[in-house]
């Protein structure tokens, strides 16, 4: 059975695996360089999602601050969100998982979804402004939007965003057709592969997703305070999130485009030397 | 141009019943496609659903927008029946999240979260223990959300489990879309009857223009199906006639715009463009 499935997790499953192994494009550049003894320290970064819970264990107590957007009439304001709830336990999951990288990074959470369905699409938009105008260092959006009417608006705030000089870090979106922003080549765009090991990222040579990271069977934050199980392409942006987190400490001076570089550089299966029948175990290492 | 009147009246009831016969054809067999109702499709669907993944329950819930919540249509599996009728909110738990991201989701382990859905599922009268959910997408975004319960095999879904709950999500948002174009359609009908009848439609002669050079030639087979939908129509509300009237005086201003050249625009995608569009003939 021919079965038309949308395929951005396939290059980083099982066999396919293989064929990212590829020569390090900075031959020296190793994730000790990249990121070792960075904490997130003096970072902001910003989940827009479904909100974080700031009691929650996972966070750490790094939830500094919290707004969502409100819709009326289609017009989006964002306002203090002091609460600082997750109706559903998402946005605290992909919270846990960057908290979990970098443990010092402050963590900001714009909570985009509201009971009115209507117009959500700006409320992502307007959450994503906020964000860029923060100044956050690294912005998680493990959502995006199907609307064509979006698509200039997300175009040019990815490019805002670039030029501001934040990293947005952008689920793909496992449905046919196109999704924003997260297939934009400003964003770091990330599926998910099948590998049980949060420190194993892939980066993808033949766009559009670029970054395969963990997002199988993820033990993660939920609301109440809870953990629970899961998969998806949302889980494996976080850890982008996190790792990106630490970079952008240790090398302030990395642009968003260098910062992917470094990513791409340190990504398992990138080796200082042409693979030359090189085991599978590399891989993983 | 008053020594024409009678020749362009003429000619305009002539294009008129041209384009009354091609839409009432279009609305025909879109009813046909669509066998009577979307919801046979719908719970066939999740019905081969529940058989593939050997699955305890499967359900889809569209979007109302009259009430902004999430309503369980079609449902099957032996544990499935239970959620029929209900609804949630957008942004509650995890069908609201999947509607409201696009994402598609899968968790497992679901009895650790202490407040998962509880009372919903309670209600149902089957509390999971793990879930898939993936959106239904067609071309104007996410409209409902699949949902597979518990595998028997297994106790979580897996990566491949949730793209092929995408497909399955996939042929529902078609069979829905399906039954759009014909609403819309039968919405269309009723409009562009009431302003050929009525005399008073500025827009009529632009519509005209517009449809009748681009709609398939109509058989006259589609009578039933232009009664029908005049019957329906009849009782929209008046807020969703009032929709109507402007989405027809957008197709009228672009056919001024654009004179007689052809256009070609998917299916499904609006009333003014499915309506006016050539490609579901050809």
């Amino acid at each position: 059975m021919d079965l038309d499935l949308p395929a951005w997790s396939e290059p980083f499953v099982g066999e396919r695996r293989a064929a990212l192994r590829r020569r390090r494009p900075f031959g020296d550049v190793g994730r000790e360089w990249a990121w070792g003894g960075a904490t997130g320290a003096g970072l902001r970064v910003a989940v827009i999602d479904s909100g974080i819970e700031r009691d929650h264990p996972a966070v750490g107590g790094m939830l500094r601050e919290s707004v969502r957007v409100e819709l009326n009439e289609g017009e989006a304001s964002v306002v203090d969100d002091p609460e600082a709830a997750d109706v559903v336990g998402h946005g605290t999951a992909c919270a846990g998982i960057i908290h979990g990288f970098a443990p010092e990074a402050e963590l900001i959470s714009v909570r985009v979804l509201g009971p009115d369905n209507r117009g959500k699409g700006a409320a992502f938009a307007a959450g994503l402004e906020w964000a860029i105008e923060r100044g956050a260092s690294v912005v998680n959006l493990s959502l995006s939007s199907k609307s064509d009417a979006m698509f200039p608006v997300f175009h040019d705030l990815a490019d805002a965003a670039y030029f501001a000089n934040v990293l947005l870090v952008s689920a793909a979106n496992n449905v046919p057709g196109p999704s924003y922003p997260s297939l934009f080549a400003a964003v770091v765009s990330v599926a998910a592969h099948d590998l049980d090991d949060p420190w194993a990222f892939f980066y993808n040579p033949a766009p559009p997703v670029e970054f395969g990271a963990r997002g199988v069977d993820v033990d993660v934050a939920w609301r109440g305070g809870s953990r629970i199980v899961a998969t998806g392409n949302s889980f494996a942006a976080p850890h982008m999130a996190g790792i990106a987190t630490l970079i952008r400490q240790k090398h302030p001076e990395a642009s968003p485009f260098e910062v992917k570089a470094i990513l791409a550089a340190t990504s398992t299966g990138s080796m200082p030397e042409a693979p030359r029948d090189a085991p599978e175990a590399h891989l993983t290492g | 141009m008053t020594a024409d009147q009678p020749r362009r009246a003429r000619s305009r009831a002539t294009s008129a019943r041209a384009v009354l016969e091609a839409i009432a054809t279009r609305t025909e067999a879109a009813r046909r496609l669509e066998a009577g109702s979307s919801e046979a499709v719908l719970r066939s669907i999740v019905e081969a659903t529940v058989t593939l993944f050997q699955a305890n329950a499967a359900s889809i819930a569209l979007f109302d927008p009259p009430t902004n919540r999430l309503v369980f249509r079609v449902a099957a599996g032996e544990q499935g029946s239970g959620v029929l009728g209900l609804s949630i909110a957008t942004d509650q738990g995890l069908a609201g999240y999947v509607f409201s991201t696009g994402q598609a989701i899968a968790i497992s382990d679901v009895a650790n979260d202490a407040r998962f859905g509880r009372a919903f599922a309670a209600r149902t009268g089957y509390i999971p223990t793990s879930i898939v959910a993936v959106p239904l997408v067609d071309e104007e975004g996410t409209i409902g959300v699949l949902q597979v319960l518990d595998k028997r095999d297994s106790n979580a879904f897996s990566l491949r489990d949730v793209e092929l709950a995408a497909v399955f999500a996939r042929q529902a948002a078609i069979a829905i879309s399906a039954s759009r174009v014909e609403r819309d359609t039968a919405t269309l009908l009723v409009e562009v009857a009431r302003r050929l009848t009525d005399g008073s439609g500025t827009g009529a002669d632009a519509l005209v223009a517009a449809a009748g050079a681009e709609l398939a030639r109509g058989d006259g087979t589609g009578l039933w199906g232009l009664v029908d939908a005049v019957a329906r129509l009849r009782r929209a509300d008046p807020a969703q006639m009032a929709l109507v009237a402007d989405l027809v005086g957008v197709l009228a201003d672009h056919a001024e715009r654009t004179g007689r050249a052809r256009r070609r625009g998917r299916p499904g995608r609006g009333p003014a463009r499915g309506a006016a569009s050539p490609s579901d003939d050809e």
